[in-house]
């Protein structure tokens, strides 16, 4: 059950989908509107579009200063969603970035969209997408451990949603 | 437009930590200031019209009617104008709008902002709660993000953007009016604190108040003011997204070049003709891109523009004499209304220890974010002597 703010966009953050306008081919997300914000149609014929769940990284940042009640370090990245059937443009949103080692993340870094509770409006949580580095599952050989002391696992809407801060990381003052 | 506007006077007040001058007494001072300081003298009565620059954070100047108060400019048309961090450059665009087109013959363009009022701040007034547009996402995220693009798509280095912030804190201990004076090295920038990833405290403009006013007549009026007017040439205004898709807005910001385009098509002139240059530094990295989006280097150079010393003070662009927003420091609805007022300055020959070899044109430029980030408002100015 979500707010009513919540509740306008609410098919799109818990499913990831897009509108294509037909004119352009400009995908808007999550927002679906009349008007198109790249070509200027309007109004636009946007036609639904499904997003994959892997994305790629196109540029991020790591936040150290926010509100109290949002954890630092804090990473941040823009997020390519391709279509789901391969085809026409990708869209691009924000992606808070959980689960995952400041290290690991780069520009083109491949990340998949994790639901998760975002926020606890009152007592009501908010779900929507969390994007995280994909990990190794259960018997690839090239497992690793990196993904100890993380915060939540793969599974379900945990609580602890903070990406790991990595004492070798991004979150020193030596700007690497 | 039938005719042109002139800059024939302006003033402005310290910027800093003003918590014991109240709004009314930043925008009384500016008034003075420039009411003092037109070198052929000015009477209230004279100004046919006020144009008002503010965002408003200390809730103390949500009309014209505040700066009819602290003016006693009453009985006058005043237009507040609001346009994010764009807000003091596109006042000044709107005031000469109506000197140009005959609508009033001397035109007053104050901006102002207490920014310190709130303790929140900006960081303070990131969205919480609008799930795709970056819970959360702060000022330095926003262009910080630019600055991660830039590095891995053109190899610009951490230390070519702390070049930015070393050289306008160079000139801003030699401007009397800036909030931060110090000067720094590429070291201190990058072992001040991370604020955002790749950016650091000596990469962001200081939290500051203040307070800035020009005068406009039209060509008919300008003498009466002053024998050395200044022309304001040309300008463009323009809005972009990140969101759009056009990977350009990764790593640059393309409604600068939108604005800038329009700006010296209006103007007449192209980069190169630029002598002087106030730009949007809120950041280093702000500066570092804007190079590129002015055309003042190609893309990708902007790194290597300011490591050869091309935008210092005796470079052959110089960029921020008065010390950019990082040293002189960021009250919004002021920002842009200083920065006319020093490249006034500039080309009047007045600008002091910070006065750059005989500037013929002069830019002005504001960047502001909307839109949580995904919008972009850009306003450029263009100034020359005649
Ligand atoms: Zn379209």
């Amino acid at each position: 059950m979500s707010g009513p703010r919540y509740q306008r966009t609410k098919r799109q953050d818990q499913r990831l989908v897009g509108f294509e306008c037909q004119d352009c081919g400009w995908v808007s997300f999550p927002e679906e509107k009349r008007t198109c914000k790249r070509c200027g149609s309007a109004p636009a014929d946007f036609e639904e579009v499904g997003l994959a769940e892997r994305g790629e990284i196109k540029t991020f940042v790591v936040q150290q200063y926010l509100p109290d009640d949002i954890e630092t370090p804090q990473p941040v990245a823009i997020v390519d969603l391709p279509q789901v059937d391969g085809n026409g443009e990708a869209a691009r949103a924000y992606g808070l970035l959980t689960e995952t080692h400041l290290a690991e993340i780069d520009v083109g870094t491949e990340v998949e969209a994790r639901f998760r509770e975002l926020f606890a409006d009152g007592s009501r949580p908010i779900n929507s997408f969390k994007f995280g580095v994909p990990r190794a599952t259960k018997g690839d050989s090239d497992r690793t451990d990196d993904n100890s002391g993380d915060g939540t696992g793969d599974s379900g809407t945990g609580d602890g949603e903070r990406a790991g801060a990595d004492p070798g990381g991004r979150d020193g003052g030596d700007g690497r | 437009m039938t005719r042109d506007a002139y800059v024939v006077g302006s003033g402005i007040i310290e910027f800093g930590e003003l918590y014991e001058k109240s709004f009314d007494d930043m925008l009384e001072e500016a008034y003075l200031n420039l009411l003092d300081g037109v070198d052929g003298g000015v009477a209230p009565s004279d100004i046919d019209a006020a144009w008002y620059g503010t965002i408003d954070i200390a809730g103390e100047g949500s009309s014209g009617s505040a700066l009819a108060h602290a003016t006693g400019l009453f009985e006058t048309p005043i237009t507040r104008v609001e346009n994010a961090c764009a807000t003091g450059s596109d006042a000044f665009r709107n005031a000469s709008l109506a000197v140009q087109s005959g609508a009033a013959d001397v035109a007053l363009v104050i901006g102002a902002e207490k920014m310190l009022d709130d303790t929140a701040g900006l960081i303070g007034s990131a969205a919480l709660e609008r799930l795709w547009r970056g819970r959360g996402v702060t000022m330095p995220a926003y262009f910080g993000m630019r600055a991660t693009r830039h590095m891995d798509q053109y190899g610009t280095t951490r230390e070519q953007i702390a070049e930015v912030s070393v050289k306008n804190h160079a000139n801003g201990v030699k401007y009397p009016y800036a909030h931060q004076q110090f000067e720094c090295s590429v070291e201190d920038v990058r072992e001040s604190p991370t604020v955002s990833y790749p950016l650091n405290l000596y990469d962001c403009c200081p939290v500051t108040d203040g307070a800035c006013a020009v005068l406009l007549a039209s060509e008919d009026r300008a003498r009466e003011f002053t024998d050395d007017p200044i022309r304001h040439a040309g300008w463009g205004l323009s809005a972009d997204s990140f969101q759009r898709g056009d990977d350009l807005a990764l790593s640059n910001f393309p409604a600068t070049r939108q604005a800038s385009s329009q700006a010296y098509e209006r103007a007449g002139i192209g980069p190169d003709d630029v002598d002087v240059a106030e730009v949007h530094d809120c950041f280093s990295i702000t500066e570092l891109i804007t190079y590129e989006d002015l055309g003042l280097c190609a893309d990708g150079e902007g790194g290597r523009f300011v490591e050869e010393g091309h935008p210092h003070l005796d470079g052959d662009t110089p960029v921020n004499p008065s010390g950019g927003l990082l040293s002189k420091g960021h009250p919004i609805g002021a920002t842009g209304v200083a920065q006319i007022a020093e490249i006034f300055e500039q080309l009047r020959g007045e600008a002091g220890d910070v006065q750059v070899d005989a500037p013929e044109v002069g830019l002005q430029h504001n960047i502001g974010i909307g839109r949580n980030a995904t919008g972009a408002v850009s306003c450029v100015n263009v100034l020359a002597r005649d």
